[in-house]
């Protein structure tokens, strides 16, 4: 159940060849990114200055 | 006279001492450990057979690192097993009707076999997280819901044996009651209720036994994916 994929038989180029959905070296590459995008989507958001917001409300 | 049929899930306490303490010890006394004989008696000889029998199942899939777990499986379905069936005996309090001893069997035994996994083979347990062959729009999308479904998996396991057991004694609480209160008024459809009763305990016996077997099995198969 769940057997390692060899990958052998697909033969990737640019950036399919880390980023891909067979091999399990690409399936583990796309799951980091994906956490990764959503740490920095979430860093963005969190980090993001208000000044807009304040400047707006005083005028 | 019962004032709510939610009393039956109270954790009992005496004089400020927790009794779920009794009720999680008694499975102990329930299984005598075997003499040096090879055949003491027919329920020793019955007893191991199955315990026996059990485990060789339960670890046909695992390879041989996940043999190291088996004196944890075997003990841990022993003990929801005993615990669900003495809770069938009127008037006894069911420690796995508590949310809060489900969780705690169930959130540690995943997060270990988790870690394991992270530990022992990072890339392979991380790559499941993305099923393969996944279209490529769709791959961030699907490793959150994957992500969303791991974390999932301990709180399904202590919520199902815990609905599970506490939905069954409620039943057989409210259909008793009715067959009660109805036999002065309605003999016939009393007599009806309680055939009603025999077969719903009938039930309850077999979703006791295998809700501590499908706890047990789960658990295995989420070692199986990361040992």
């Amino acid at each position: 159940m769940g057997g390692h994929d060899a990958g052998s038989q697909h033969q990737f180029t640019g950036i399919a060849k880390y980023f891909n959905a067979y091999t399990i070296t690409g399936r583990r590459n796309c799951v980091l990114l994906t956490y990764a995008s959503l740490l920095g989507i979430g860093l963005f958001f969190k980090l993001k200055p208000k000044k807009q917001a304040a400047v707006a409300e005083k005028s | 006279l019962v004032l709510s049929f939610f009393d039956q899930f109270l954790s009992p306490t005496f004089l400020g001492i927790p009794l779920i303490a009794v009720a999680l010890a008694l499975p102990w006394v329930m299984f005598p450990a075997l003499p040096s004989q090879w055949l003491p008696n027919r329920q020793l000889l019955l007893q191991s057979w199955f315990i026996n029998r059990f485990t060789q199942q339960l670890l046909l899939p695992l390879n041989t690192g996940g043999h190291k777990w088996a004196l944890l499986f075997a003990s841990l379905m022993l003990f929801l097993i005993t615990l669900n069936m003495l809770g069938l005996l009127p008037y006894t309090f069911t420690p796995t009707t508590q949310l809060s001893l489900n969780l705690g069997l169930a959130v540690p035994l995943w997060l270990a076999t988790v870690i394991i996994g992270l530990r022992n083979q990072t890339t392979v347990a991380l790559g499941h997280l993305l099923p393969e062959g996944t279209p490529t729009p769709l791959i961030p999308v699907l490793v959150i819901i994957e992500t969303i479904s791991l974390f999932i998996r301990p709180l399904a396991l202590g919520v199902r044996l815990t609905a599970n057991l506490t939905a069954g004694h409620l039943l057989i609480q409210l259909i008793a009651t009715a067959a009660f209160v109805l036999l002065p008024l309605m003999p016939t459809v009393a007599a009806l209720t309680a055939v009603l009763l025999l077969l719903l305990t009938l039930l309850e016996v077999a979703v006791a036994m295998i809700q501590a077997y499908v706890f047990v099995l789960l658990l295995s198969l989420y070692l199986q994916e990361n040992i």
